[in-house]
């Protein structure tokens, strides 16, 4: 059975690179992107608790969670892609460096 | 199903959209905010009706179990989530009135009071948790809800970029929070509060609990508005229509408080000593930020959005100190400010309505034409400088005394320099509003709507009530503060059920 640190690396890993691309990248889909990986480290680190939490048997509740939190995360990601439509009719680009017209 | 509130405005938000069919049939618009208001009045009705106790006595009053306890989903009703809730209402039942005539004149505004009503249905829901699980379900159908409303009219760009903003720092603050949340639950096995806070009640300091507790600190506090992560919150509740930009900064960031009070209260009152002094820290860089900015504002609404999260920074410094004198007055606050603040917005509402401008330029002199929205906007000001009679005085002195108190001068006095910061652009507001000439285009401004009126009068009218009769509100304040304090009753409620 592989150790629980490893699973606990990778989704800090995980969570890690979608703070980076949320910090670094200028395309506003692949920002989106990055929330989706954030959330998905989250879900993999409930799955991963609730199967360790006792020997041999799952937790449910972590499963619960991780359906629902799937669920949120698709309602987010689509209402993020239907304002990044709009946004890209008012300023013709997917840059988010464009959209600082609220900073002066 | 659940509790009689989360019942009956479950059910409004779920027909809302059946009745906005039925508008459509018979053309008549205000039948769905007519439905909307109505639901939440009945609401606030069924408050007294069924948890008089729990405000009087501040006991916890329900709790219900959906499935077995450790792990199941669950429901909890005290004094601290019932004080939230009559906040919410308030605020929810005047902005929908208000909304009967500032959202009429334009077209297509379908999912408008559907997603208001869910927005304050998310909020109750958050207030009534009594585990994590719940709270992230409730709390998410609030931000949906918000990222939607904020980015409502999409045919402008100023609401579509705020709200792309607000969603991207919004749903990354979520994620983080939910990731502090899941090594919650790694550690004990469960997501309930009262089990969380039995199991962690011996334990120390470890290096995984410091991150936890960063994690859930700046994920709610991401939402409050906290200082280096604030840059959302002017955009967001700027952009926004005005009724929305009032239910956001009344209530919405009051949830994350909520949020805050309820995990470090109950979860980690052993770690007082490191989040404490955190926050305090936090709060003051809150403050200064909040005033500054507000400082060197010219749209008005901008303003009044810096000053939000300068008084996010005043409630912070009361949690931070943790005592029972400190968390009654950042309840108190949290009242007085949801009430001024959507009265704030509102009045500022009428301005924008009749002349589609923000910039305090342009409003200059507005004072003559429009005499009662500004006398309202006035009451609102005067209150929001700390003015001894009106409402935020009695809070904020409750604040700084609970600091000298609690041993933390040093932020109390940075407290105080920050309310004379704020009675700085209250003054210049006013003096802007009443005393400069007219411009041509506030010249031109009529009275606002009777029903828009009506809607401020009555946060106008409760606020110089609080102000007269401090003592009943503080009271409950007291009691909502009280519940967040006596850890051990809510403990032995639950442990009993």
């Amino acid at each position: 059975m592989i150790p629980l640190a490893y699973y606990l690396a990778c989704s800090l890993v995980l969570y890690i690179i979608g703070l980076y691309c949320l910090l670094v990248k200028r395309n506003m889909i692949r920002l989106l992107i990055a929330l989706e990986i954030m959330l998905n480290a989250v879900n993999l680190n409930f799955i991963t608790f609730s199967s360790y939490g006792v020997f041999g048997a799952t937790h449910p509740l972590g499963h619960a969670f991780t359906v629902i939190s799937i669920g949120i995360g698709g309602c987010i990601i689509a209402l993020g892609l239907a304002i990044t439509l709009h946004a890209y009719r008012h300023y013709g680009t997917l840059d988010v460096r464009e959209l600082r017209r609220l900073k002066e | 199903m659940f509790t009689p509130l989360l019942d009956s405005l479950l059910v409004f938000t779920i027909t809302t959209p059946l009745i906005n069919v039925l508008a459509q049939r018979v053309a008549s618009k205000k039948l769905v905010t007519g439905y909307v208001a109505f639901g939440l009045a009945l609401t606030l009705l069924l408050l007294p009706i069924y948890y008089m106790e729990g405000f009087t006595q501040g006991k916890v009053t329900t709790i219900l179990n959906l499935s077995a306890p450790p792990i199941g989903v669950c429901l909890e009703i005290d004094a601290l989530g019932l004080f939230m809730v009559l906040i919410f209402l308030l605020i929810g039942l005047a902005v929908s009135i208000y909304s009967f005539q500032h959202i009429e004149p334009n077209p297509g505004l379908i999912g408008y009071n559907t997603l208001l009503l869910g927005m304050i249905t998310g909020m109750v829901g958050v207030v009534l948790a009594g585990d994590l699980f719940t709270l992230f379900i409730f709390w998410e159908i609030m931000c949906v809800s918000s990222y939607a409303l904020v980015a409502f009219r999409k045919e402008e760009w100023e609401p579509v970029e705020a709200g792309y903003k607000y969603l991207i720092m919004s749903a990354a603050g979520a994620a983080t929070l939910l990731f502090g949340m899941s090594f919650l639950y790694g550690m004990t096995g469960t997501l309930n509060i009262a089990y969380l806070s039995a199991s962690f009640a011996q334990s120390e300091g470890t290096v995984w609990m410091y991150l936890i507790l960063t994690m859930i600190i700046a994920g709610f506090g991401l939402q409050a508005g906290m200082a280096p992560l604030h840059m959302w919150l002017p955009d967001a509740h700027s952009a926004a229509p005005s009724p929305i930009s009032a239910v956001l900064s009344g209530a919405m960031v009051k949830t994350a408080a909520y949020g805050l009070i309820r995990v470090l209260m109950f979860v980690f009152p052993m770690m007082h000593g490191a989040w404490g002094i955190t926050l305090a820290i936090f709060a003051v860089l809150t403050m200064f930020t909040g005033n500054l900015m507000a400082l060197l504002q010219d749209d008005i609404k901008r303003l009044l959005a810096f000053s939000t999260i300068a008084n996010m920074g005043y409630i912070l410094l009361g949690l931070s100190i943790g005592s029972l004198r400190g968390l009654t007055g950042s309840m108190f606050h949290i009242f007085n400010h949801a009430l001024v603040k959507a009265l704030l917005f509102l009045s500022v509402g009428s301005f924008v309505y009749r002349t589609k401008t923000r910039s305090l330029k342009e409003l200059a002199g507005i004072g003559r034409s429009m005499p009662i929205s500004s006398g309202l906007f006035a009451i609102g000001v005067i209150a929001l400088a700390g003015i001894p009679p009106l409402n935020f005085f009695w809070s904020e002195l409750t604040i700084v005394t609970a600091g000298v108190e609690a041993g933390m001068l040093p932020f109390s006095i940075l407290m105080i320099l920050n309310l004379a910061l704020s009675a700085a652009y209250c003054l210049r507001m006013i003096q802007t509003i009443f005393l400069k000439e007219t411009t041509a285009i506030s010249e031109k401004a009529t009275e606002a709507p009777k029903i828009m009126l009506v809607a401020t009068i009555i946060l106008a009218f409760l606020s110089i009530v609080i102000g007269f009769y401090p003592s009943p509100f503080q009271d409950m304040a007291g009691n909502a503060a009280g519940a967040a304090v006596d850890r051990q009753a809510y403990l032995d409620a639950v442990f009993r059920e």
